[in-house]
């Protein structure tokens, strides 16, 4: 599934949500540059999450987003449980 | 729908990872648990950061603790816990154990030898009488009362100092325990007054939403005579719509409390011909309107909402009545343009 998808997003049709596939979190999990955000609610992140992710759960987005992720051009990969 | 949201605040290069946290476990990679997190921020020396990594990887961890809670907390923490999880009975007895078995300690000391208790000039014997007269001193002590007419000597005083400060302690959280008991009684009665209002304005807003959404699509059947009103109109109906679908989505997946069944039920209910007579009316209104940026963001901003409500997306297990419906939202939801 994951190979599927183009790991940037750009050049041709932009998808209207962009994605970023398993390979490239898992290869630059240690790279500060890609910022890992946990969409889900916090009990749910407290019981797993991708190693370094910052939980912002979804209701809490637009208040949390912007004292959280300052760089609005940081590159940023959200994730949930699964893709709904 | 989270990238759609931090699109919209102005994030251009967020990307999603489809699969999700179960994916990345399904894949055998490793997770990291609050716990594990919170010793691993408190026990664990930082690693050492490669040049570059200096600044964002501490802020991570930093903002991690911040994110979830009791990380951070070390053993002052642990004691609050402890406060929190005992009742006020359990509290009380701790204070008398505590002062009982000080008092049974310093007519031991008295009769080891060592210079114990003097009652009004004479060593505390060691028998009956010298023991209540330890235990009376104890409680004497431990509510700062010192009355004076029964004195500590030698190590006895180092102890009785501590029974002072530890029984006032103890004594302290017995109290707060009542006042916070009261306080959360409040606080609850506040907060279940607040939530039932809520709901009813939830219901009552998705219904005049219903009611306006359906006038406008007759509007449309009819043909549009008067495009500027019902342009506003339109943008009014979504922009609450909005606002109401986010209410409902919290509702489902941060609950502090569980509404109602039959509650839920009607609101799912209401929501879900609400969005059927949206995209009805999407697809007979002329795009001018719908193309409008503050009704087109609207309108996206609905659909992600409203695809996120399915019995299988939202964190709890509802009713079948409820589910069915939820997955009716999902699927209505889709079909907004």
């Amino acid at each position: 599934m994951d190979s599927a998808f183009p790991e940037q997003a750009g050049g041709g049709a932009v998808p209207e949500v962009p994605e970023i596939s398993r390979d490239e979190i898992k290869r630059r999990l240690n790279d500060p540059s890609l910022t890992l955000i946990d969409v889900l609610p916090r009990e749910m992140f407290a019981a797993g999450h991708i190693p370094g992710a910052l939980n912002l759960p979804l209701t809490e987005l637009e208040q949390l987003a912007p004292r959280m992720l300052p760089r609005r051009d940081a590159d940023i990969a959200a994730y949930c449980a699964k893709f709904t | 729908m989270a990238v759609g949201l931090l699109q919209q605040m102005g994030y251009t290069h967020a990307r999603h990872y489809h699969g999700g946290i179960a994916d990345w476990q399904e894949s055998g990679l490793p997770v990291e648990t609050a716990a594990a997190a919170a010793a691993a921020s408190v026990e664990a020396p930082p690693p050492v950061p490669t040049p570059g990594e200096t600044i964002v990887e501490p802020a991570r961890g930093r903002a991690a603790q911040r994110m979830a809670p009791g990380y951070g907390r070390r053993w002052g923490g642990a004691v609050l816990d402890v406060v929190e999880s005992l009742s006020a009975a359990q509290i009380f007895l701790v204070w008398l154990g505590v002062v009982l078995s000080c008092g049974v300690i310093y007519w031991l000391a008295g009769f080891a030898g060592h210079p114990g208790l003097v009652d009004t000039g004479r060593p505390v014997a060691g028998n009956l009488r010298g023991l209540l007269s330890a235990i009376y001193f104890s409680f004497v002590t431990t509510t700062s009362v010192g009355y004076g007419d029964v004195l500590p000597l030698g190590p006895a005083r180092v102890l009785s100092i501590f029974e002072a400060v530890t029984g006032l302690l103890i004594f302290g959280a017995l109290v707060a325990k009542f006042v916070s008991r009261r306080q959360d009684e409040l606080v609850r009665d506040i907060y279940n007054v607040t939530f039932e209002t809520r709901l009813d304005r939830v219901q009552t807003n998705l219904h005049l939403v219903l009611s306006e959404l359906q006038s406008i699509a007759s509007l449309c059947d009819e043909g549009i005579r008067q495009p500027e009103r019902v342009g506003a109109r339109l943008e009014s109906a979504v922009l609450v719509f909005g606002g109401e679908l986010r209410a409902i989505h919290a509702l489902l997946y941060n609950p502090q409390r569980a509404p109602e069944e039959t509650v839920l039920e009607a609101i799912l209910v209401a929501l879900h011909s609400a969005l059927r007579t949206l995209s009805d009316l999407v697809i007979c209104i002329p795009p001018e309107f719908t193309g409008a940026t503050t009704v087109s963001a609207a309108l996206r901003n609905i659909r992600l909402l409203a695809e996120d409500i399915c019995a299988e997306c939202v964190p709890q297990v509802y009713a079948p009545g409820l589910s069915t419906w939820m997955d009716r939202v999902q699927q209505t939801a889709r079909k907004i343009v």
